[in-house]
C-alpha cells in the first residue's frame, strides 16, 4: 500500500504523539510488572554465579546492576493512587496505607545499589559483599509490600 | 433391674473403659531415654530447624519477631481456627511461667508423645505428631539449648475451643490413628543425605503439617505426603513440593538448597507468606543440613496437583 509522504508522516505523528501518554502511565500495573521482570531476570546471571554455575563476568554484573538503579528511580512513579487492583498485581495495600515507608524500602535499594555500582566488583569475593546487600533490600520489600499470590 | 436392662448397662459400662482405656495418655518411661549427655550447640540447630520461634517467639508490637527477639519465647501469638482459638504457651526458661522447671523425660514426652507434665494430652496444633520421628537424642539436645536461653515471665491463657474439642481427653484416641515414631516415607537406599533429610523434613521440620492435605479428622494424609493443601492460616494454597508440584517440579536440587538459604527462587522472585519465616530459619542450618533436604525432597513420591475446588 502506498501513501503520499505528508499522509505518511501524519500518520507516524499521530503514532508517536500517543506514545509519551502510553509510557507516562496509563498502565502503570502492566508497567510496574514489566520492569519488575527485568529487575529479576537481571538477578539471574548474578545468582548463578554466585552458585558456582557460571564464570565470573564484570561486564554482566554491572550492566544487571544498572538496570537495578534505573529501576529503583521508576518505580516510585508507577504506584499511584487508583492502581491498587488489577491485572493480577501482586502489589499490598500496604503501599498506599504506608506510602512513606515504601518509598524509604524503594530508597533502600536505590541506595544498595548505587553503593555496588560505585564498588565496581572485579572479582566474585569482592562481587558476593557489594551485591548482597542489595538482595537483602528485595526480600526487606517483598515482605511489607507485597501479597503472596497462590 | 431386669436382665436386658443390667446387659445394656454392663455393656455401657465396658465401653466406657474401653473408651477411658483408649484415650488414656501413654508417656514414655525415664528409662526409655537413651543415654546421651544433651549438647546445647547441637540443640541450636534444632531449634531452627524446627523454627519453635516462629510460633513460640512472643510478638513484638502484633507482628512476627525477628532476629534476636526470636529467642524470646514467652509464647502469646493467637491461632484462630475453625475450632476455636489456639494460645500458644510460653517455652522460655522461666521456672513458673516456661518450661525452665520441666526434667529431661517431661520435655520428651511433651515433644514425641504430646503429654504436658500434668499427664494431659496436647492438641495436635503443636505439631508433636512430626516431633515424634525425631531421634531422641536431638530432642534431648534441643532442651539442652533451650535451657540456655532467657526466662520470660508471663503465663499464657488457656485455649478457647468450641464443644467437642474442648475435650481433651478425645485426642487419646486421635493420637492411636496419627502418632507414630516411623518413617512417613521409606526409601531402598541408606544414602546418607536422605536420611538427614527425612529426619530434617519429617520430624524437626514439621514440613508435612502445613504442605500435607489433612483428612476430616485433622490428620495427616500419607499418600499426599507434601502434596500441598488448603492455607491453614488464609486464602490460597500451600504449595505442592513433591517433585510434581507445578511450582518447584524443575528446581535443581541446588536450587531447593538455594532458595533455602537466600530466600529467591530460580526465578529470582522472593519467598512469600508463612514460608518466609521458615526460610529465615532455614537459613541458620549449615549448607549441608538444606542439601539434604533438597535431596530429600527430590527423592519422595511424585503427587499430582490436586485439582482447584
Amino acid at each position: 500500500m502506498s501513501y503520499p509522504a505528508t499522509v505518511r508522516v501524519l500518520f507516524l505523528l499521530l503514532a508517536t504523539a500517543f506514545m509519551p501518554i502510553a509510557s507516562a502511565g496509563d498502565d502503570p500495573v502492566h508497567e510496574r510488572h514489566e520492569l519488575m521482570e527485568g529487575v529479576g531476570d537481571a538477578a539471574k546471571p548474578i545468582g548463578k554465579m554466585f552458585k558456582g554455575e557460571r564464570d565470573y563476568d564484570m561486564e554482566v554484573v554491572m550492566a544487571s546492576l544498572k538496570t537495578w538503579h534505573d529501576a529503583s528511580m521508576r518505580f516510585g512513579d508507577l504506584f499511584p493512587v487508583g492502581s491498587e487492583t488489577g491485572e493480577g498485581t501482586e502489589a499490598a495495600p500496604a503501599i498506599w496505607e504506608d506510602r512513606a515507608g515504601f518509598d524509604e524500602a524503594l530508597d533502600k535499594f536505590r541506595v544498595a545499589t548505587e553503593a555496588a555500582l560505585a564498588a565496581s566488583p572485579e572479582t566474585l569475593e569482592a562481587a558476593k559483599p557489594a551485591i548482597g546487600p542489595v538482595f537483602e533490600t528485595c526480600k526487606g520489600c517483598h515482605d511489607t509490600y507485597r501479597i503472596e499470590d497462590e | 433391674m431386669s436382665r436386658g436392662t443390667r446387659t445394656v448397662a454392663a455393656f455401657l459400662a465396658a465401653g466406657l473403659v474401653a473408651a477411658w482405656w483408649l484415650t488414656e495418655p501413654r508417656p514414655l518411661a525415664e528409662s526409655d531415654l537413651p543415654d546421651h549427655s544433651p549438647v546445647a550447640e547441637a540443640g541450636e540447630r534444632i531449634f531452627w530447624a524446627g523454627g519453635c520461634a516462629s510460633c513460640h517467639a512472643s510478638p513484638v508490637d502484633g507482628k512476627r519477631a525477628r532476629k534476636e527477639k526470636k529467642l524470646l519465647l514467652g509464647g502469646g501469638l493467637e491461632l484462630e481456627t475453625p475450632y476455636g482459638v489456639f494460645r500458644v504457651p510460653n517455652i522460655s526458661s522461666h521456672r513458673q511461667d516456661g518450661i525452665g522447671g520441666w526434667s529431661m523425660i517431661q520435655f520428651v514426652n511433651a515433644m514425641q508423645r504430646g503429654i504436658s507434665p500434668g499427664g494431659r494430652h496436647y492438641y495436635p496444633s503443636f505439631p508433636y505428631t512430626s516431633y515424634a520421628k525425631m531421634a531422641v537424642t536431638d530432642v534431648m539436645d534441643l532442651k539442652a539449648y533451650l535451657d540456655t536461653l532467657p526466662s520470660v515471665s508471663g503465663r499464657i491463657a488457656e485455649h478457647t475451643l468450641a464443644f467437642p474439642w474442648n475435650l481433651r481427653r478425645g485426642i487419646g484416641a486421635w493420637k492411636w490413628r496419627y502418632l507414630g515414631a516411623g518413617p512417613v516415607i521409606e526409601f531402598e537406599s541408606a544414602d546418607e543425605a536422605l536420611q538427614r533429610g527425612r529426619e530434617l523434613v519429617e520430624g524437626a521440620g514439621h514440613c508435612g503439617e502445613c504442605h500435607t492435605g489433612r483428612d476430616r479428622f485433622g490428620g495427616m494424609i500419607a499418600s499426599r505426603w507434601l502434596g500441598g493443601a488448603p492455607n491453614p492460616e488464609g486464602k490460597g494454597r500451600i504449595p505442592n513440593i513433591t517433585p510434581a508440584g507445578k511450582n518447584t517440579a524443575e528446581w535443581s536440587t541446588g536450587d531447593i538448597a538455594y532458595y533455602l538459604e537466600s530466600g529467591f527462587t530460580p526465578e529470582y522472585d522472593t519467598v512469600g507468606g508463612s514460608m518466609v519465616a521458615v526460610q529465615e530459619n532455614m537459613a541458620m542450618l549449615t549448607p549441608e543440613d538444606r542439601k539434604a533436604v533438597a535431596a530429600y525432597l527430590k527423592a519422595i513420591p511424585a503427587i499430582a496437583d490436586e485439582a482447584r475446588r
